[in-house]
């Protein structure tokens, strides 16, 4: 072969052979210096995900017949993680005897939370958004999962206008997108159509949303008043806001998305570019309603207790008081990923975001899962 | 239980195959993942109707049942073999590359890869037939000092394998330039470069050499359900085994007794687990950076480890499209997209943000058209960044710029195969070398460890093995390891330090 460095025999042998001698060498020359295991990269990605956070309630503020906003300050001061307007944080606490988590989108824009500034609206429907209105007062402290979701505008994927629907506290991502086009951190045009019962049903000060790029539009179902528009939203009124670069995106109740879908269906609206916030996964419709025996495993601690053929996996854990881990509650984000070992389970084809392996090997998110035999599972630690 | 005989930091495919082989071996063993799935840069995920293989390309050394290759013989031997349903890829790549203008598509298998080598040069199958005896020759010297421990016999190495020592200090570029090939050939023979990501002036010829004849000789797979599959196939063998895989459970210190050997390890919440032997599946710059006392870490391990170069740091586009590969008009499962063939120049321009000198990108449906709902595709881009361009990036920048590097690597890649896909984009995410240092923790997100270097390469590392150690019950396995990077190299790093812990217990015993 033509391997050959030099006419000397045996010279590239010894070169092979030497070469463990100098990499030795060059190591006994290299410093002892202390090592540097954490870069600009290390850091900007800790701070952007640095998991669970303390947060403090600051201040609570009623904003609609049903709403309040409530700001939150990190424990300690400093400032929040930045964030993509339009997602969401996780709010963890003990409440009773439960330990309850729940996703509320953020309010604040991403410039706000460098402040130290992080506002969410909580509507009050269930049991910990009561608790949060109801019980528990300024200078409460919660765990906070950090922002998460892909409800925002990319600037590939999505169009340069969103079209966006929102009704009851579903205006929230859509109120943090304005601010964030206000102050820069966003460059995309933004349309509200906003769905209400009343003007006290309204949650946001429509006039003082408004400004360039951002149009608000309210519609009340069941009053009329000057500067809004009155009825449902409707294949004719949707047609007045979309151009031939809109996006479409939603958050509301499941009965909004069905209906505006099938009135953007009638416009031939492409169906790629419409997107919407998932609601968290709640209790399912059964004929019997039957208690079954959980067992847990959390590393090597073993909980038994009882879960409801009608209620998730995650609704029998908070109740018992287990600190689970989960962040999203709708089946998407995968945080709760937890192994079967036993028994028989329920997951909606519509919450199913499980991996194909994780059907192959018999792995579930139990905030989208319910039970329907005896069930033995492993789930993650909670360990913030 | 707080007590093990092994305990391994990281559920990576290093971690995960030294874990099956220590309980394989009858011994006690936990593994602590940080995470809460395992699998490291082995996983996928979900965004709507679409799930994306989070990193492998094609997985080399698979073989078929009939012909295994090393690989498979490994994950049978550990018993996660039939765990794993493998989809065979057809075609190697299809080049693309700007300078020279190359655009041509690579068939696996020696001769049919040999024959394709004619229509770039008249005389392309014979030098192909050279290369690859030669490479045959190299791998079965590199069998030889496997079976003989690493204490071959000089001279049946002289009588049957004359040129693996011949060429054993060569790079990549003296090689081929020894060997004279005209460039055509030497620059398609280059192609996989980017997979092991250091320059043809560093890479070690031999490594390169035996991992494209593995390539090309046995063909490469997929596993059927993204590498998810293969880590819970992992983890499934782990519980089979008796043995325990510990989620959200980072290890914060490794423990060491007064002798200054390893004694346990501490996690986040403060909880302590004893063992006499950790296997860490992590960057030594973390091992002896952080999770060491810095009066445990012997001054030389300091020195080794700054000796090194962190080596290429991650950048994906994954993308889920609302048309048919068939509708896109695109053909194969892996395009490589370059600008020149020439990879001192890509490395250069790869060391700054603004320019995709090269990309790697995936079809997938071209291997499995099951993987996205009918009508749809998933496409996948990577790039490397050769220097740590990405610590200067502020966060009010960050999501900015990631989508200026992912915008022009769809563009490159609808210039260099003529398809609009921009349209059709449905769903988007991207992995930079933040999101890889977020999940894996490494230094800068490299997801390729330490780079090949002209002296720290395949051979020195494995020759050094046990002089690159320092601390007693400590052992290092994974992409950091002496097999450097990739799929089978971390698995086998993982599995071999496993084995070296595993006489470490045997002597202790006695």
């Amino acid at each position: 072969m033509a391997f050959k460095r030099s006419d000397i025999p045996g010279e590239d042998i010894r070169l092979a052979m030497g070469m463990a001698a100098k990499r030795r060498q060059l190591i006994d020359e290299t410093p002892a210096t202390p090592l540097v295991y954490e870069y600009g990269v290390n850091r900007l990605a800790k701070a952007l995900h640095p998991g669970f956070v303390k947060a403090v309630i600051a201040e609570k503020t009623p904003c609609s017949a049903d709403c309040w906003r409530i700001r939150l300050e990190p424990a300690g001061g400093g400032e929040f993680p930045y964030f993509r307007a339009g997602q969401f944080i996780t709010l963890s606490c003990r409440a009773g005897q439960s330990f309850l988590s729940r996703p509320y989108s953020i309010v604040s824009s991403p410039k706000e939370a460098l402040e130290g500034k992080l506002e969410i609206m909580v509507q009050k429907k269930g049991i910990f958004s009561t608790f949060l209105i109801e019980k528990a007062p300024a200078g409460t402290e919660l765990w906070m999962g950090e922002p998460s979701g892909d409800f925002y505008h990319d600037s590939i994927r999505d169009r340069s206008h969103i079209l966006a629907i929102a009704g009851g506290s579903g205006v929230t991502p859509f109120l943090s997108m304005m601010k964030a086009i206000r102050e820069g951190s966003e460059d995309f045009r933004l349309t509200l159509i906003y769905g209400a019962r009343t003007k006290a049903h309204i949650p946001f000060d429509p006039e003082e949303l408004a400004g360039e790029g951002v149009e608000v539009v309210v519609v009340l179902s069941e009053e009329e008043a000057e500067g809004y528009r009155h009825g449902f939203i409707t294949a004719d009124l949707l047609k007045e806001y979309i151009d031939d670069d809109t996006s479409v995106f939603m958050c509301g109740p499941d009965a909004m998305y069905r209906f505006v879908r099938k009135e953007l269906e009638r416009l031939r609206f492409d169906a790629t570019k419409i997107r919407q916030e998932r609601n968290s996964v709640g209790d399912r419709e059964v004929s019997e309603i039957k208690a079954f025996r959980l067992t847990v495993h959390i590393r090597d601690t073993i909980y038994e207790l009882e879960a409801a053929n009608n209620e998730t996996l995650i609704t029998a854990l908070e109740r018992a008081g287990i600190p689970a881990v989960v962040r999203c509650r709708n089946g998407v984000c995968g945080f709760c990923h937890s192994r079967v070992l036993n028994g028989e389970y329920f997951i909606a084809k519509e919450n199913d975001f499980r991996r194909a392996a994780d059907k192959k090997f018999n792995y579930i998110h139990p905030c989208s899962t319910y039970p329907e035999s005896d069930m033995e599972i492993d789930i993650p630690i909670m360990n913030p | 239980m707080d007590k093990y005989d092994v305990i391994v930091i990281g559920a990576g495919n290093g971690g995960l195959g030294a874990a099956c082989r220590v309980l394989n071996a009858g011994k006690t063993c936990l593994v602590c993942e940080k995470h809460n799935i395992p699998g490291g840069f082995a996983t996928s995920f979900v965004r709507g109707r679409f799930e994306f293989e989070a990193s492998l390309h094609e997985f080399n050394g698979i073989g078929t049942p009939e012909e295994p290759g090393s690989t498979r013989i490994l994950f049978e031997q550990l018993g996660v073999a039939d765990k794993i349903e493998w989809i065979q890829l057809k075609d190697a790549y299809h080049l693309i590359s700007e300078a020279e203008g190359y655009d041509f598509v690579m068939p696996f298998g020696w001769e049919a890869f040999a024959k394709a080598n004619n229509q770039l040069h008249p005389d392309g199958e014979k030098y192909i037939n050279e290369f690859f005896e030669l490479c045959q020759q190299i791998r079965d010297a590199m069998g030889y000092i496997g079976e003989m421990k690493g204490k071959p016999d000089p001279q049946v190495m002289m009588e049957k394998y004359p040129d693996y020592f011949a060429c054993g200090s060569y790079s990549v570029n003296e090689a081929f330039e020894a060997l004279g090939y005209p460039k055509e050939i030497v620059d398609n023979l280059n192609t996989y470069w980017c997979y092991l990501g250091a320059d043809g002036n560093n890479l070690s010829f031999l490594h390169y050499a035996n991992m494209i004849y593995s390539y090309f000789s046995k063909g490469a797979a997929i596993p059927k359900y993204r590498s998810h599959e293969l880590s819970l196939a992992f983890e499934e063998r782990i519980h089979e085994l008796g043995g325990d895989i510990w989620f959200n459970s980072e290890v914060v210190k490794i423990l060491t007794d007064e002798e200054g050997h390893v004694c346990g390890v501490r996690l986040k919440d403060g909880r302590e687990i004893k063992s006499r032997h950790v296997i860490a599946n992590c960057s030594p710059h973390v091992v002896y950076g952080k999770l060491l006392d810095s009066d445990a870490v012997p001054e030389r391990a300091l020195k080794l480890t700054n000796f090194r170069k962190l080596a290429g740091r991650g950048f994906t586009v994954f993308l889920g499209i609302s048309k048919s590969v068939e509708e896109l008009g695109l053909k194969d499962h892996n395009y490589f997209v370059y600008d020149t063939s020439d990879n001192v120049k890509q490395y250069e321009s790869m060391k700054t943000i603004g320019n995709t000198a090269a990309q790697a990108t995936v079809c997938l449906n071209n291997a499995d058209p099951d993987c996205s709902p009918e009508g749809t595709c998933i496409i996948y881009m990577t790039t490397l960044f050769t220097d740590d361009a990405w610590s200067s990036v502020s966060k009010e920048d960050y999501f900015k710029v990631k989508n200026k590097v992912a915008a022009s690597m769809i563009e490159r890649f609808e210039k260099a195969t003529g398809t609009n896909i921009h349209d059709y984009i449905e769903e988007i995410a991207i992995a930079t070398p933040e999101t890889y240092a977020r999940y894996c923790g490494h230094p800068q997100g490299t997801v390729y460890g330490y780079e090949s270097q002209y002296y720290d390469g395949l051979m020195n590392r494995i020759q050094m093995v046990e002089e690159d150690r320092f601390v007693p019950g400590l052992r290092i396995g994974g992409g950091y390891g002496e097999r450097l990077l990739g799929f089978p190299s971390s698995y086998k790093s993982g599995v071999n330090e496993a084995g070296r812990t595993l006489r470490d217990i045997e002597k202790e015993g006695r």
